[in-house]
């Protein structure tokens, strides 16, 4: 065991942590240079075209160091989106140490700082790491003041390396190992094993990685998942290196996976502890604070009869992701679906882009809404997650909307910009400070202003370089109003949105401007009308098509023309029918994307 | 409730399609030649046709090949009598009318033309001279189609076709003089640049050279063509429909009937080959590419038939069972959404008993849908009879995509 190291490394988008990944792995032997594909880590084919890390992944390393000795190092991965930070937090619990990566040439960035907190408060060595030394624009000396400034942490000594050449990476791997410490724990001990990751593999069940912190977990051993009281028999256990290498057992202070014949998608949940069914550890390792869902989104199926197919993806996609949360909803405009919670815009997108690449799922979603708190007449106050179900307005005394205190840090230059961003989103600003490179701005502003697309904005008016990190605070009351979408005159509550008064007519005349360009001309007239009760604020019309026939006569060749049909028929199943008419699934979004196009 | 006239949609809902079909008697029987060469290849024609010098078309060779296509085709249809002949193109006005006259007489001499039975010639102007049309009547055509499908030169310019204004006009006053039992005129609207009035003139020019049936048809762009390539800039979908409405307007004036989504014809001049598609009557399809559909009344089968499409492969195929490229049999599904497609065009739609004849099928089978389709108002019904409405007509599409 004194020869295990587990750690994480803490470093934002962009900042070089696949790379380094990738170099240590390279250092190690683990792979040969032609299985050496370009940032092995990220596994998901999403993350990969993303470029980010959204699921831990671990790696084990054989290491033999300059004294001679051979070092177990358990690399495993961060997310690095702000949407993900919660994540962070179940991947560091399987450390002692982590690497704190930051761009030399771009300084440290709020998330990162954010990380860097979480890994101090649970007892984590953090080793802070130059990146990219080998750019012309690398201030390392700057860097490491911000870092001292920033966060408190020695940095005079930082290690400087560049990932992209190498330098440095094997100087790097020495002070690791000096400076965090080995695991503790005891093998003799009961088995207690933390639960950091569970996915869903259609051939072997259910795929956990642990951290063993006490006892061993072996092939054939009957375990205990300490929350449900199952048992299960071990069927393998190994670690990845980076391919999955089977073992006999794992033991206290080891990163690897377990299967263990567990079929059920909620069999083994991130955050438990999985002890020997025969020896009972006497209590479960502290596990993860639940996240907590800060979007909602309806997601629906768009053909009824996958209703039971999505709840079942839906269930698979949980157990890796306990940030998802979802329950049934019944709208009267698209039928039976879910209330989905997520982290953030982005988690929603990765959601959604799962359910089709690996369920071939195109479910309907429709505009995300924050979790309002709705005071009604008879005192009672009510959490409300989807427009539709707001209490009349004749039964509400006020609707409160929940204000996150974000920290930004932002290059001096683009402060004017990022400030101006921040009052048009209704921040309130709390304090501004001046750092070597950075400026740190503290905003109040309303959640449903920051999830909607303040990070793109924010990462435009700065030329990329503003960082952003925030959480919950209060909820606070504020002028809001329903804004209704009414297709033909009838009100489609999938469309519905909670908006500010100030903006709510602005709002609707873009929703309804751009649901004319989406839905296509049909029999009818369509007329798409927004509403605030039964104020009208905007109108359009999508004109009737004068005709839609082939006039074409195909002669003898009637099966061409009947594949033609089909095929159209196929195009237009894709479309949600609402009475007569007939909407295609972008118009769901056409809430989401006011402003985006300014 | 008091019991109602017996209407063709009642309240019944949707049974399972039964797995086999059910068939009397077979259907009228036709026959369809196909010639695959043109002089140069449109670039909106999607038809199996090749650009080929007139006096190189291999027609003696090809007129034998298909004989013998016609020979292996009679083994299954026995006696039936042959109610129409249509010889289509590419341009079949590429043969001489001795070779045709050698087919159509070996035709008559093996099968049982019915009295009345139309035979149809297809005839592109600038392939047909006056001498040569009274030779095609001679042999027996009945009926003369004319590719004409504008009197105007610029738009016969950006379509590329072979022939001007003149020749186009020229042409169909020979083909009355000569006295053809009826004479098809085929023009498309919808055409790059074109107006709502030249459109209407072409329609007037038309009527009065005299045609007895014209073919009003949209230009349609389509995969595969020059002009899905390179899309020609066309007038757009409402300057469209108002180009047909008044076209459409302007035929019922002259006298004729608009009988199907394209066509329009003077009183006793509708045309029986067509008629026979749409009423999902039984064809052969002989020549490179013809498609062909048999119902066989002892096996209880819908056979649906393509020959191979490259001429030189149909050419040189020496067994006559290689000369089919697609053999396949219809499902119920299959035939219920074929006779769909078909028999909607009509503009009198069709008696449910003609449905339960031609597909061997209960009515019961379309009842659900039919409902749905009349609640939409694009179908009604008045007795035996179920037909588009107005509404359905001008959305064929959208009334068809129920039944497939």
């Amino acid at each position: 065991m004194q020869h295990i190291r587990n750690f994480s490394i803490i470093a934002h988008i962009d900042h070089g942590k696949s790379t380094l990944a990738d170099r240590f792995i390279e250092i190690c032997g683990a792979l040969t240079a032609r299985e050496m594909a370009e940032q092995v880590l990220d596994s998901m084919d999403l993350e990969r075209e993303r470029g980010i890390t959204i699921k831990a992944q671990s790696v084990t390393l054989s290491y033999r160091s300059r004294g001679g000795e051979t070092y177990q190092l358990n690399l495993i991965d961060t997310p690095g989106h702000v949407d993900f930070s919660y994540e962070v937090s179940r991947s560091l619990a399987a450390c002692e140490g982590a690497l704190l990566v930051v761009d030399a040439a771009q300084g440290v960035e709020a998330q990162s700082l954010a990380n860097c907190y979480i890994a101090l408060e649970q007892g984590l060595e953090v080793i802070p790491v130059l990146n990219k030394i080998d750019l012309p624009n690398a201030e390392p000396d700057r860097t490491a003041a911000e870092i001292e400034d920033l966060i408190g942490l020695e940095a005079r000594d930082a290690v400087r390396v560049s990932a992209k050449t190498g330098a440095g990476v094997a100087d790097l791997l020495e002070i690791l190992i000096q400076r965090i410490p080995a695991p503790t724990g005891s093998a003799a001990a009961p088995l207690q094993a933390l639960i950091v990751d569970s996915w869903f593999d259609n051939y072997v069940g259910v795929v956990s990685l642990v951290r063993v912190v006490n006892g061993e977990i072996k092939v054939g051993q009957r375990i205990q998942v300490m929350s449900t009281g199952r048992s299960h028999i071990v069927d393998r256990v190994g670690i990845s290196v980076p391919k999955p290498q089977d073992l006999a057992r794992l033991t206290a202070g080891e990163v690897g996976y377990v299967i263990a014949g567990i079929k059920d998608v909620d069999g083994a949940p991130v955050g438990d502890t999985i002890t020997d069914a025969r020896r009972l550890a006497s209590s479960s390792l502290p596990g993860f604070k639940a996240s907590k869902p800060q979007v909602y989104a309806g997601l629906f199926p768009t053909d009824s009869k996958d209703f039971q197919a999505l709840r079942e993806a839906l269930a698979k996609l949980r157990l890796n992701d306990s940030a998802l949360h979802f329950e049934p909803e019944a709208s009267s405009a698209l039928g039976f679906g879910f209330r989905c919670g997520f982290l953030g815009l982005l988690h929603m997108e990765i959601v959604q882009e799962r359910l089709e690449r690996e369920y071939a799922l195109t479910p309907i979603t429709t505009a995300p809404s924050v979790v309002y708190e709705a005071l009604s007449t008879d005192g009672k106050v009510s959490y409300v997650a989807n427009p539709a179900q707001l209490p009349p307005s004749n039964q509400l005394v006020e609707l409160r909307e929940p204000i996150v205190l974000a920290d930004i840090l932002v290059p001096e230059r683009y402060v004017g910009s990022v400030m101006t961003l921040c009052v048009e989103k209704r921040g309130v600003q709390k304090q501004l400070q001046y750092f070597a490179r950075q400026v740190s701005l503290r905003y109040e502003l309303p959640l449903s202003e920051v999830v909607w697309d303040f990070f793109d904005r924010l990462k435009s008016v700065s030329r990329g370089y503003a960082s952003l990190d925030y959480h919950f605070v209060r909820y606070q009351r504020a002028d809001l109003v329903k804004l209704d979408t009414l297709i033909n005159g009838e009100c489609v509550d999938a469309l519905s949105t909670i908006v500010h008064r100030d903006k709510s007519h602005l709002v609707g005349r873009e929703v309804t401007s751009s649901l004319r360009a989406i839905i296509p001309r049909q029999m009818f007239d369509i007329a798409i009308q927004a509403a605030i009760g039964s104020q009208i604020v905007a109108r359009q019309t999508v004109k009737a098509l004068r005709k839609n026939v082939t006039a074409k006569c195909y002669g003898g060749d009637v099966t061409r023309k009947r594949k033609l049909l089909e095929k159209q028929k196929a195009g237009k199943k894709r479309m949600k029918r609402l009475g007569k008419i007939e909407i295609p699934q972008e118009a769901f979004h056409a809430v989401l994307k006011v402003g985006k196009d300014q | 409730m008091p019991d109602k006239q017996p209407s063709a949609i009642a309240r019944v809902s949707v049974p399972a399609l039964p797995a086999a079909f059910n068939f009397a008697a077979a259907p009228p029987l036709a026959i369809y030649v196909h010639i695959p060469w043109c002089v140069r290849k449109c670039p909106y024609c999607d038809f199996n046709s090749y650009a080929r010098p007139q006096l190189s078309v291999p027609e003696s060779a090809y007129a034998e090949q298909l004989i013998v296509d016609l020979e292996r085709e009679l083994a299954n249809t026995g006696d039936r009598p042959i109610m129409s002949v249509f010889i289509g193109g590419g341009t079949p006005s590429l043969f001489s009318p001795c070779a045709l006259g050698q087919l159509l007489a070996h035709i008559r001499n093996r099968v049982n033309l019915t009295p009345d039975c139309e035979i149809t010639l297809e005839a592109n102007p600038g392939t047909v001279e006056a001498r040569c049309l009274s030779a095609f009547r001679d042999i027996g055509v009945t009926r003369l189609s004319l590719g004409v499908q504008s009197f105007d030169d610029p738009q016969l310019r950006q379509i590329q076709r072979i022939h001007n204004a003149a020749e186009a006009r020229v042409a169909a006053e020979a083909a009355i003089r000569a006295g053809f039992q009826s004479v098809n005129v085929d023009l498309m609207y919808g055409l790059p640049g074109q107006s709502a009035g030249t459109a209407l003139r072409d329609v007037s020019i038309a009527v009065d050279v005299g045609a007895t049936h014209i073919s009003h048809y949209q230009l349609t762009i389509e995969p595969g063509t020059p002009f899905w390539r390179r899309r020609p800039l066309l007038p757009d979908e409402d300057a469209i429909a108002d180009m047909q409405g008044q076209c459409e307007a302007q035929l019922l004036a002259a006298g004729f009937r608009h009988y199907e989504t394209s066509a329009y014809g003077q009183d006793g001049h509708t045309c029986r080959h067509n008629l026979n598609y749409w009423c999902f009557g039984d064809y052969l399809g002989l020549g490179a590419g013809a498609h062909g559909k048999l119902t066989d009344v002892r096996t209880q089968t819908v056979t649906r038939t393509v020959k191979h499409s490259n001429p030189r492969r149909y050419l040189t195929s020496t067994k006559a069972d290689k000369l089919t490229a697609v053999h396949r049999h219809l499902d119920p599904q299959e035939v219920t959404s074929e006779f769909m497609i078909n028999a909607l065009r009509l503009v009198e739609g069709f008696p449910v008993s003609l449905f339960e004849r031609r597909t061997g099928l209960p009515v019961t089978v379309i009842e659900g849908v039919c409902k749905d389709a009349q609640a939409r108002g694009l179908i009604e019904s008045s007795g035996p009879q179920i037909r588009p409405t107005a509404l359905g007509r001008r959305f064929l599409n959208d009334l068809l995509m129920l039944f497939v």
